[in-house]
């Protein structure tokens, strides 16, 4: 049965009617044309399709659409300004960890979640966050080390 | 050579789309119209159809049309070196993940909802999930009649058998070489299924349109073999096959060869006028695309006293799943490459590749590679403890280098790399210093593996450029090169720029590839893009400068061979203050009166590796051609209470003639040995006896995530040009996932004295195995 549903999606109330099977994945991509959020497993392992809900990192895939009335919702296309990239963009692109990057908007929101609650997490709190997701392309190697640029690049502006 | 802008960081021209979610992948596209389809998947891997009933589907909301294969095997069978594949099954199953039925339906849910009211009735058969039970005379055979398919003469299916193809090759006499070793040693090693597992799933998207031209839409890296097969089975001209290729992520492999295209083109034929998309779910990606490996390797080495390796013989039994024409060339490269980084005067190497019930083998990073040097490697380490020597030391005696012959038969230079140089930095890096003596939680370990690759190739396979001068002296340089996140465009930027002496910024790379205007490429595999793309790059480069330079003599009115190019101007060399700029020669010149001659500033190339073969009687042949030598190291770290294995740090060198972006080599490098530490520890996919595939998701296939990774990892390139690819350079991307397997093995014997001769070396195999030696062996 389709149902209409109000929330905030990169800052902008949207209505949308949805079915009862669909998810916050489905409706970012299908209906909103936000098609930065990427899927890529069906168990939730891989954390590709991480976004900001209600201030948290979550995987879209996870979460019913039925349940997002009044939810604010922050996906990767929101995260640069314009032309100006967010430092963690900045970070991960600088220290190579951008490879065929499909994982890479997952794995920015997640970021971008863990630095704005702290930004002075350290090495270790990144990498519980990172563990989150799934990379097959670097070895992890040079997006530790962007994440690390990134929160240097944040403090330096803070 | 002093290089200006080779060797330099640049960012990737791909990074900035990537990172702020704008790159678009397959899934991501929406086409006017577009359709969604779904599709069932058998409950045998082995069955004959007896019935299938699509009446109740047809009947459900948003459904479009339901598809089966009756009747396909007769029109639309394809494959590049054997036809033995068709887009959907008909009359029989040959395995669970592959296409049984389709519903096509107005959005992915409808259609998914759709495929649960198909019936479908089996009268199952015999399955087969190891080669060694499908080559059984009394095996049912998968194909009754795979003799009759359509092949290359070089291969050998036969009717009534599951052997798809038997491929031998011999140098020498082994069988004298045996004779006169001092020493023997042998093994029986398996190399288990694996996924390439990118985390983008394959997904194609095909568009019947009416005017009978066909569009298609694929994560792959072949377009133009999709356009060649898809043209062929639908009698089409090749040219009114349009095929594009989206950012692709991640392959490794599998995005190479004719995967799922057919069957969704197959799908979409009976929608004409609709696009039809379909993405693979991830379980689809594990069961329905292609799988790696599947081999076990008997290997037997013969060697003197004094170390001189005398004799290899290797027998692989690769179980290539359903359909074979991916599969064969890996099957083959395993037994012709198990020679690994030596020389051996006298083999004897023979591959049986098998069907079997399982999803088909395909490439799978490395290529055959991988498989045979974990024989070759952890082998050779058993022989240096035999013949008790420094197993560095016998290597030494053994390397390939200039003046030695590869398996093949073909003669090495001092152009194909110095692998005495890897492995001293290597050395350095992991064995110059003391190891970390056993303490109440670990014991600790420390292995060695020597590395050799080849492409895999075919004679025919070229890439294409095309190099185009803008009117502010700015370019553009279009290939057929698919990017899958390996960074070929920067290296196409680079390349551009050191040839043309233009400097990166002003030179715009292809972002994606569309067979109506990409150049011709064959596939971008076996790492062999920068040598051979790169040459054809460089090539168009300097076809553009030379029609610079026959322009300009026509403007300066002198010979052609008085001129020279820097970048900005064609000047005279004898005075550069006669000169014209390359703005006023990219058009053609005009004279002042407006009359303009020369050419437009427009050229194409294509590069090839030279003489590049097929096999000849004795399975020999020019194909490698270009190889690439390395060193790779392992510290472990095993934790005596649960068996868990900790790589703390890996190290390779490659000598790869040239590095053209540090930054991205690098990564290719990082990235390469942790995925085969993941090989090495956790990865396999596995099949219960009646052929079902038990972990397709990535809790239950689990490769390694930021904590498995090693906390350090030594990365260092020795730079011996080689004489193909442009400034020098060899291949990379796939080198990197070979030595970890046998390294880290190496590295457990250290450490505990067992000897494995399979991956993954789970935690649960590493402590049963610890706690039997401790019971001295009584368990």
């Amino acid at each position: 049965m389709a149902e209409k549903i109000t929330f905030t999606v990169n800052r902008v109330p949207r209505t949308v009617e949805i079915e009862g099977w669909e998810k916050l994945i489905d409706v970012l991509r299908d209906q909103l044309g936000l098609t930065g959020t990427k899927q890529g497993c069906d168990d939730y392992s891989c954390g590709a399709c991480t976004v900001l809900l209600n201030g948290k990192a979550e995987n879209s895939c996870k979460v019913f659409a039925k349940k997002l009335n009044g939810a604010e919702v922050l996906t990767i296309e929101a995260l640069a300004q314009g032309t100006k990239l967010h430092p963690i963009q900045e970070g991960l692109i600088e220290a190579g960890a951008v490879q065929c990057g499909f994982c890479i908007p997952g794995i920015a929101m997640r970021l971008y979640s863990l630095f704005e609650r702290k930004l002075d997490a350290s090495e270790t709190e990144i990498i519980d966050a990172l563990e989150e997701h799934l990379c097959r392309c670097t070895g992890y190697e040079s997006i530790l080390e962007g994440a690390k640029l990134a929160q240097k690049k944040m403090k330096a502006q803070n | 050579m002093t290089l200006k802008y080779v060797g330099q960081n640049i960012t990737r021209p791909d990074a900035v789309q990537k990172a702020t979610g704008k790159a678009l992948f397959l899934a991501d596209l929406k086409l006017p119209g577009m359709l969604y389809a779904a599709i069932l998947r058998p409950a045998y891997a082995h069955a004959k159809i007896v019935s299938i009933d699509v009446s109740e589907a047809e009947k459900e909301p948003g459904v479009v049309k339901v598809v089966t294969g009756k009747g396909c095997a007769k029109k639309h069978v394809y494959g590049d070196n054997i036809r033995d594949q068709i887009p959907m099954a008909d009359e029989k199953v040959r395995h669970m993940g592959e296409a049984l039925a389709a519903v096509v339906a107005t959005n992915p849910h409808a259609a998914k909802e759709a495929l649960k009211k198909i019936k479908v009735q089996y009268q199952p058969l015999p399955v087969y999930v190891q080669a060694l039970d499908a080559i059984d005379p009394k095996a049912v055979p998968i194909h009754e009649k795979a003799g009759d398919y359509w092949h290359l003469p070089c291969f050998t299916p036969k009717n009534g058998s599951n052997l798809a193809n038997y491929y031998h090759l011999i140098k020498g006499d082994a069988e004298k070489g045996f004779q006169s070793s001092d020493v023997v040693v042998e093994g029986e090693f398996k190399y288990p299924f694996g996924s390439c597992a990118a985390i983008e799933p394959h997904g194609s998207i095909v568009w019947f349109h009416e005017d009978n031209t066909i569009e298609i839409w694929s994560s792959s890296i072949c377009p133009f073999i999709i356009r060649e097969e898809v043209a062929r089975v639908y009698g089409r001209p090749e040219s009114d096959v349009r095929v594009h290729i989206p950012e692709v992520g991640g392959c490794f492999g599998y995005k190479s060869d004719i995967v799922v295209e057919q069957t969704i083109a197959y799908i979409a034929s009976f929608v004409p006028g609709y696009p039809v998309k379909w993405v693979a779910t991830r379980k689809e990606d594990f069961t329905s695309t292609l799988l790696g490996h599947g081999m076990l390797i008997r290997m037997k080495i013969g060697a003197k006293k004094d170390g001189r390796l005398m004799a290899l013989k290797t027998t692989v039994y690769h179980s290539t799943g359903a359909y074979s024409d991916t599969g064969v060339h890996v099957g083959n490269a395993a037994a012709h490459n198990s020679g690994g980084a030596y020389e051996y005067p006298n083999c004897d190497l023979e591959t049986h590749l098998v069907y079997t019930n399982t999803p088909p083998i395909g490439a799978w990073r490395g290529y055959g590679h991988p498989e045979a040097m974990l024989a070759q490697e952890r082998l050779i380490d058993i022989l240096a403890r035999k013949l008790k020597m420094d197993p560095f030391v016998l290597r030494d005696k053994n390397y390939l280098g200039p003046g030695k012959e590869t398996a093949l038969g073909e003669k090495l230079w001092e152009t194909n790399g110095d692998i005495r140089k890897c492995v001293a930095i290597v050395k350095k890096a992991v064995f110059d210093k003391p190891k970390p003596k056993e303490d109440a939680d670990y014991c600790y370990g420390r292995g060695f593996a020597a590395v050799m690759k080849s492409p895999k190739g075919a004679p025919f396979s070229s890439k294409g450029a095309y190099v185009k001068f803008n009117a502010d002296g700015s370019v553009v340089v279009n290939c057929g090169g698919a990017e899958v996140g390996q960074g070929l465009r920067n290296v196409v930027r680079l390349v551009a720029a050191e040839t043309l002496k233009i400097p990166p910024e002003r030179i715009h790379v292809y972002t994606e590839i569309d067979t109506q205007f990409s150049p011709w490429e064959w596939q971008t595999i076996g790492s062999m893009f920068t040598k051979q793309g790169g040459r054809a790059v460089m090539r168009a480069c300097l076809k553009a400068i030379e029609q610079m330079k026959q322009t300009a003599s026509q403007a300066l009115r002198c010979d052609v061979d008085l001129l020279e190019y820097d970048g900005e101007k064609v000047f005279l060399s004898s005075d550069p203050s006669v000169n014209v700029p390359i703005e006023k020669l990219v058009r053609g010149y005009m004279y002042e009166n407006g009359m303009t001659v020369g050419e437009v500033v427009q050229a194409v190339a294509d590069a090839r590796l030279p003489r590049y073969s097929g096999y000849d009687e004795k399975g020999q042949g020019s194909m490698g051609v270009s190889y690439t030598f390395g060193a790779q190291a392992a510290e472990i770290r095993i934790e005596k209470k649960t068996g868990k294995i900790i790589v703390d740090h890996f190290a390779s060198s490659f000598d790869v003639g040239r590095v053209i972006q540090p930054q991205q080599i690098r990564g290719q490098v990082t990235g390469g040995v942790v995925m085969t530490i993941g090989a090495a520890l956790t990865e396999e996919v596995r099949f219960d006896k009646d052929g079902k595939l038990v972990n397709p998701f990535f809790r239950t296939y689990r490769f390694p995530t930021i904590k498995d990774a090693p906390k350090r990892q030594t990365v260092e390139f020795v730079e011996t040009p080689g004489t193909i690819g442009p400034f020098g350079a060899r291949g990379i991307g796939e080198h990197p996932v070979i030595g970890a397997p046998p390294a880290i093995l190496n590295a457990i014997y250290d450490a505990t004295g067992i000897d494995f001769f399979e991956i993954p070396v789970t935690p649960e195999k590493m402590k049963r195995a610890l706690d039997a030696k401790a019971d001295g062996g009584k368990r």
